[in-house]
């Protein structure tokens, strides 16, 4: 399973692709089943430069109660960062609870056409 | 304190307007991401995990009460209250949004900071000792060479696109707190055996993926000359330095690759073509830049305050602080105030606005409105009266800034890592944290004395990992954050680059690991040996079987 992601280019905000719409929030981020979808998606944003930088797939998997990025670094983007609950995880949600108690480990930055599971 | 005139203001200002512009059009989408990155990056503006990065220089880690109040006032109109200082003195904002960069960039402006050069591949901020004009070791003020070097290196048309980044730092002491040996250039002030002043000039240092102690070109280089040699290094460097590879265009690889004598010989090749009158400071140049250095109004004063006995005996918190965080001053009756931002479970570096702003408060009252940060991500009052020093302590307590635990186990060099940097392979912060948890313990840290832990997020070592008595490197091993150990590593005028313990441990070993070396030395130091000299005595190799025999 795979979300699409990118940085807002207004504030730098991350984000995530929903039905051609950028949202905030992981959990309000659509999932794609199948490659060909994905991608489509992928090739839509990257027709809008001046919207976004640099969007692209990420691996996600199932977690208990929920969805989250594989790689370890696409939760904590999701998030904010860890040593204050700065960012996304300020405003807290079944979301973000779901991501912060996700394991599991991706090899590299977690883009998907580069993660080999473990 | 170096004041601008009115060229630099209308030089700033002009940079601001150009930037402003910069950005609207890239929000209009008249620029592209590719044009606009290398325009955003020449102003110090970095996109990261959340947000971007606004980096603002403090030239030579020297900040005024006022330029310290600026930084606050940005950090809660345009940040999220709080901002990091980083191992080159200069400070970070995390949560900048681009629409409003212009702003925060113009708001620097008015009280002289801004944020040009503190990336790309040109000549940074250049470091000086934080102890300078307050010292008693020091040979001369080498903030006033740092200023020199600052006014001649801003927008130098011939060094602004360097092979990479270069890094200068300069201390004018024998003991070396600026890492002088881990820069492009090292400069250490001297008095040459007729007494006069002149730098030892250090070439070829860095960390990184492959780190490099600096070597000596010039023994003793006439001080008035010096913007004509580092002239000559840069000439050197630009000409043969690698562009081909990002990873090897550093000047340390070009000094490895010639030899430090043929690049020497070179260098004095092209200093010998280059006509000094042109290129060196005039003296009464000179002379305008050392005025703003002038010893500020010291009091004449008794070596011994007796309001601090007194209080110090009344007090084991504040005489715990007097013997970590102060040091000897040049003056009579002062004391060297340092400050500490690794309070247990804090970021290191890290400080927030309301700290700033006591920072300022504190300054101005009492250190004749002067503040330094250092490389080691901690700030200092450079001139406080013993008298005074009651008051700044719990002045400081009151905002959580009196950790004495300067120099001691817990003050901690971490880069932002894997929380904030999108270079990184893992996460610095919190191993600094549970490290500093676990030997919260004052009287432990004590006992322990001098022992310097360094971390860096990944291989870029802006953690400064190699050079740490114990460096912690992170390290993605299989999509997990691991980290690899190094022993002995100093960036003192010891220098040297630090030994790999074994293979990386995870996360929920590394504070455990530090323990155990800790416990290696307490059985095997020896009198008044400090954690690296009983490492260099002892060798590796208890070392490694404390943490990878006993343990398993």
């Amino acid at each position: 399973m795979m979300a699409l992601t990118a940085s807002r280019l207004i504030d730098g905000e991350v984000v995530f692709w929903n039905r051609g719409q950028w949202v905030e929030r992981f959990g309000q981020a659509e999932l794609f089943e199948a490659d060909e979808v994905a991608g489509q998606a992928e090739a839509a944003a990257k027709g809008q430069p001046n919207v976004v930088i640099d969007p692209y797939l990420i691996a996600v998997s199932e977690a208990e109660d929920g969805f989250a990025p594989v790689a370890y670094r696409e939760r904590l983007r999701a998030l904010g960062p860890t040593n204050l609950r700065h960012g996304k995880q300020e405003e807290g949600g079944h979301d973000v609870e779901v991501i912060t108690r996700a394991v599991g480990v991706a090899r590299s930055g977690g883009r998907h056409n580069l993660i080999k599971r473990k | 304190m170096y004041q601008y005139d009115a060229i630099d203001k209308a030089f700033l200002d002009d940079r601001v307007s150009e930037f402003r512009t910069q950005v609207q059009r890239r929000l209009a989408g008249e620029m592209t991401e590719d044009q606009f990155k290398p325009l955003r990056l020449m102003n110090g503006l970095y996109l990261q995990l959340h947000a971007y990065m606004l980096r603002v220089a403090v030239p030579y880690g020297t900040l005024s009460s006022a330029k310290m109040r600026r930084l606050a006032h940005v950090a809660r109109t345009y940040d999220k209250g709080y901002g990091h200082f980083t191992t080159r003195t200069n400070m970070q904002f995390h949560w900048i949004k681009l629409r409003e960069a212009p702003d925060a960039i113009a708001s620097l402006a008015e009280d002289g900071l801004h944020s040009m050069q503190t990336s790309g591949n040109c000549i940074r901020n250049t470091t000086a000792d934080p102890r300078a004009g307050a010292t008693a070791e020091e040979v001369d003020d080498p903030r006033v060479w740092a200023e020199a070097i600052r006014q001649w290196s801003t927008l130098h048309p011939e060094f602004t696109y360097l092979p990479r980044k270069f890094k200068i730092a300069i201390t004018a002491a024998a003991k070396d707190r600026t890492a002088a040996k881990t820069h492009d250039i090292g400069l250490s002030l001297r008095r040459g055996r007729d007494g006069s002043l002149g730098f030892e000039v250090m070439v070829g240092g860095g960390l990184g993926r492959t780190p490099y102690i600096g070597q000596t070109i010039r023994e003793h280089l006439p001080v008035g000359r010096l913007l004509s040699y580092l002239e000559a290094i840069l000439r050197v460097y630009n000409r043969h330095g690698r562009r081909d590879n990002n990873n090897k265009a550093r000047i340390k690889i070009l000094v490895a690759q010639l030899g430090t004598e043929e690049f020497a010989r070179q260098v004095e090749a092209e200093f010998a073509l280059i006509d000094g009158s042109k290129v060196d400071l005039p003296d009464e140049e000179l002379a305008r830049i050392r005025g703003f250095f002038a010893p500020p109004a010291f009091a004449t004063l008794p070596a011994v305050s007796k309001v601090f006995e007194e209080a110090k005996a009344r007090d084991p918190a504040l005489a715990r602080f007097a013997r970590q965080n102060t040091h000897a001053h040049k003056v009579r009756g002062y004391v060297i105030v340092d400050v500490s931002l690794k309070a247990p479970g804090e970021t290191p570096g890290d400080i927030s606005a309301e700290q700033m702003d006591v920072m300022a408060d504190l300054a101005d009252r009492y250190s004749f409105g002067e503040i330094r940060v250092t490389h080691e991500q901690n700030l200092v009052l450079p001139h406080v009266k013993l008298d005074d020093l009651p008051a700044v302590h719990a002045a400081l307590a009151a905002v959580g800034l009196a950790t004495p635990n300067i120099n001691l186990i817990s003050d901690i060099i971490a880069c932002p890592g894997l929380d904030y940097c999108s270079l990184a392979n893992a996460r610095a912060i919190p191993i600094a944290q549970d490290i500093a948890r676990k030997f919260a313990d004052p009287d432990k840290a004590e006992q322990i004395g001098e022992l310097k832990i360094k971390i860096s997020g990944c291989i870029n070592a802006c953690g400064h990992h190699h050079v740490g008595h114990i460096g912690i490197l992170g390290v993605d091993k299989k999509g997990e954050e691991f980290y690899q150990l190094t022993l002995g590593g100093s960036g003192a005028e010891d220098a040297e680059v630090g030994k790999i313990l074994g293979p990386a441990l995870p996360a929920g070993r590394v504070a455990e690991a530090v323990d155990q070396l800790v416990e290696v030395y307490l059985r095997e130091r020896k009198d008044g040996e400090r954690f690296l000299d009983t490492y260099r005595r002892a060798g590796l190799e208890p070392f490694k079987e404390a943490v990878y025999v006993a343990a398993y």
